[in-house]
């Protein structure tokens, strides 16, 4: 029999005996609520930005619908005109909230006219209102005076707007892409390496182990071990994004830059390259402990060096994405999972670099297999108390 | 064949093995005996790959064991263990795929051994959720789903009621018909003696004594003489040196005799001192040829071996 086939078969009984457990099910719907919730709460509960209703009585001075939307755009603020032909119905849907204000100016413009608010007077929507009576009289009174509208028309257009340092197109969603990305690997670690860790613990702790490495080499346990929980990983992965796009979709107007699905495959790359590389390392490390309370005690190494990563990532790299300390982290294979989606989502590292980072990983996850995969032969077996790295790297000496 | 090629074994400063050689051959049982820390479970790791000896080798039908070879193994190891959480038929598939069976045929052997050790209603259910006696017979079942040619116990019979000993001697004589290898330790020394018909001692790493229990015995000069006369205080014995009295009690006397010893006048003396109820003239027990050969070499013995 192939070692690939013992090694698919262990990896599918860690897919199927965890993806199946209530604990896996359970954290996937609960994350996906709150992703789902983070996303159409503030809809829910702080009401949807539609276009604000106003009422105005019919007839209405010409003109008067169109000043008032156009103001209200002037002033970021959308408007849309209800006609109402009797004050008594408009003030009626102001009081049940139909509409946000009723306006009552006679069409000829003859008095100055009523805003109905329900409670008070919102000021915003007053002062467009305000400003697009206003607007229509000085017409009137100027057509009157027999001014020429080209010169009235050039008189009332406003300054042109400039911009010195105009903010790139996408770059508040470019810095939320590259820290997610930081976090989601970070989460990789910690979960499913952790889950890694656990399961070789409990492999020992259970005994199983030496029934499974009667016929399992202990190198393609802990790779079969890795890639099953990876798949769960990358499963759960999808799952919350794709649950993250839909409601983002569902609920607002948000817009991915066009350098997302770059981004994207970035991330899923480096998902994959951080998460082996970890989980390697957790679950090389769990195979010297043989009950589960020492677990945290042989894992701190790695769960410092994580976090230090982090703390690079998100504050050395995003301050100077072209910096020394960012350039040299991108070659280091325990933290550029890390710092190279990050610079990548701002741009500021080329293609070679990244292939570059790729290799440089890959290569470490190879040796780390190599070296930890000895010493897990070497501690596996060993259940009396917590076993030393040294002592578990010579005891499966050749 | 299962053959074991002066395996020598060291964890620091402790010696596990100093040169074991024995052989296991195919339709045989093995009973492989030893005091704690003698060096069974190291052999045993030694034959699965599971200990690396400094020393020696393991060789199956000819050729060093290599994982192929393994496949066609079974363990039990002395440390019980299964995934508690697993369900039992997919766990017991599990392990006959590991050992290269098809899904299908793996499937099928998993229904096979739970029908007939009886748990085939347990198949869906948890490990952790069988009695203890229904886990051992599921950790027995896992070293046989895949039809080993070679089967590996570290004491199987440790922990079981009578019943399970009655189910566990039942299968280990099946496999040995259908002509599988078996070789398992244990300590229960009588119940060895019923089950097997080789043994093989092993005391400090090194083995000291291994071939049929038949041979064994005769080879030994030791003879049990138990003789009952009724009427007789039991004088008519002493005065022999070549008698020592292990037990009297009035007309029963518990004798051990050099295996040279001329019966015929031991009888005619007990027929002369009364009525004769008894005259039974056995081998050793089991235990005590194990005994006699895990003793600790005297000091004597030591010095001449180091003269030699």
């Amino acid at each position: 029999m192939s070692r690939w086939r013992s090694i698919l078969l262990v990896a599918k009984r860690e897919v199927l005996e965890r993806g199946r457990s209530r604990g896996f099910i359970f954290s996937m719907l609960f994350t996906t609520a709150i992703i789902i919730g983070s996303f159409t709460l503030p809809a829910v509960l702080f009401g949807n930005d539609g276009p604000t209703r106003v009422g105005i009585a019919d007839p209405a001075p010409a003109g008067l619908d169109l000043a008032i939307v156009t103001t209200g755009q002037l002033l970021d603020l959308e408007v849309e005109i209800v006609p109402f032909d009797q004050r008594a119905t408009g003030e009626a849907a102001v009081a049940n909230r139909d509409i946000a204000a009723f306006v009552d100016v006679p069409a000829d413009l003859s008095a100055s006219g009523d805003i109905v608010f329900r409670e008070s007077a919102d000021p915003r929507l007053q002062g467009v209102i305000n400003s697009a009576v206003a607007a229509l009289r000085t017409n009137e009174v100027l057509t009157e005076a027999n001014v020429d509208p080209a010169a009235l028309q050039a008189a009332q257009t406003p300054p042109t707007v400039q911009a010195l340092d105009p903010p790139e197109e996408g770059a508040d969603i470019q810095f939320l892409i590259a820290n997610l990305g930081a976090v989601l690997i970070l989460i990789g670690v910690f979960s499913f390496g952790f889950t890694v860790l656990t399961g070789v613990v409990e492999e020992k702790q259970s005994r199983v182990v030496e029934v499974v490495l009667s016929t399992v080499l202990p190198r393609d346990l802990l790779m079969g071990k890795v890639f099953g929980i990876g798949v769960l990983g990358l499963i759960q992965l999808a799952f919350f994004v794709v649950a993250g796009l839909i409601a983002a979709s569902l609920t607002s107007d948000f817009e991915l830059p066009a350098t997302t699905p770059g981004a994207a495959v970035q991330l899923v790359i480096w998902f994959i390259l951080g998460y082996t590389l970890y989980s390697t390392a957790l679950g090389v490390l769990g195979a010297l402990a043989s009950r589960m309370e020492e677990a945290s005690n042989v894992s701190t190494p790695v769960t410092l060096i994580a976090m230090a990563a982090y703390f690079v990532s998100i504050f050395a790299v995003i301050d100077d994405p072209d910096g020394p300390v960012a350039v040299i982290a991108s070659f280091v294979p325990l933290s550029a999972p890390m710092i190279v989606p990050q610079r990548a989502a701002l741009g500021a590292i080329t293609p070679i670099e990244i292939g570059l980072a790729i290799a440089v990983t890959i290569v470490g996850i190879y040796a780390l297999f190599v070296v930890g995969g000895r010493v897990y032969s070497g501690a596996a077996l060993q259940t009396a108390g917590r076993m030393k790295l040294r002592d578990a790297w010579r005891s499966a000496g050749e | 064949m299962l053959e074991i090629i002066d395996l020598a074994k060291r964890y620091g400063h402790v010696v596990a093995l100093d040169g074991a050689t024995f052989t296991a051959q195919p339709g045989r049982i093995v009973g492989f005996l030893g005091p704690n820390g003698a060096g069974k479970t190291t052999t045993m790791r030694c034959i699965f790959g599971l200990a690396r000896p400094d020393r020696g080798e393991v060789r199956w039908k000819g050729g060093r064991v290599d994982r192929d070879a393994r496949l066609r193994f079974g363990y039990m190891p002395e440390q019980r263990g299964l995934y508690p959480r697993m369900r039992v038929g997919e766990q017991l598939a599990y392990f006959a795929q590991q050992h290269g069976m098809s899904g299908q045929a793996a499937g099928a052997a998993t229904g096979r051994w739970l029908e007939r050790l009886g748990l085939a209603d347990r198949r869906k259910s948890k490990l952790e959720e069988l009695s203890h006696g229904n886990q051992q017979r599921i950790q027995l079942a896992t070293a046989l789903v895949h039809d080993p040619e070679l089967l590996v116990l570290d004491e199987p019979f440790s922990g079981l009621d009578p019943l399970g000993t009655a189910t566990m001697t039942e299968v280990i004589h099946e496999r040995a018909a259908a002509g599988v290898g078996v070789v398992f330790s244990s300590h229960q020394l009588d119940l060895v003696e019923d089950v097997c018909e080789d043994v093989v001692i092993i005391a400090r790493g090194r083995i000291v004594a291994a071939g049929p229990i038949d041979e064994l015995k005769a080879a030994s000069g030791r003879r049990h003489l138990e003789v009952e006369v009724a009427g007789s205080d039991g004088a008519w014995i002493e005065g022999r040196p070549d008698v020592e009295v292990l037990e009297r009690n009035g007309g029963r006397t518990k004798l051990l005799v050099d295996d040279r010893v001329p019966l015929d006048e031991l009888l005619a003396a007990a027929r002369g001192a009364g009525e004769l109820r008894r005259f039974s003239y056995q081998p050793p027990r089991l235990s005590e040829l194990f005994m006699e050969a895990v003793a600790e070499p005297d000091a004597a013995t030591v010095a001449e071996e180091v003269a030699s």
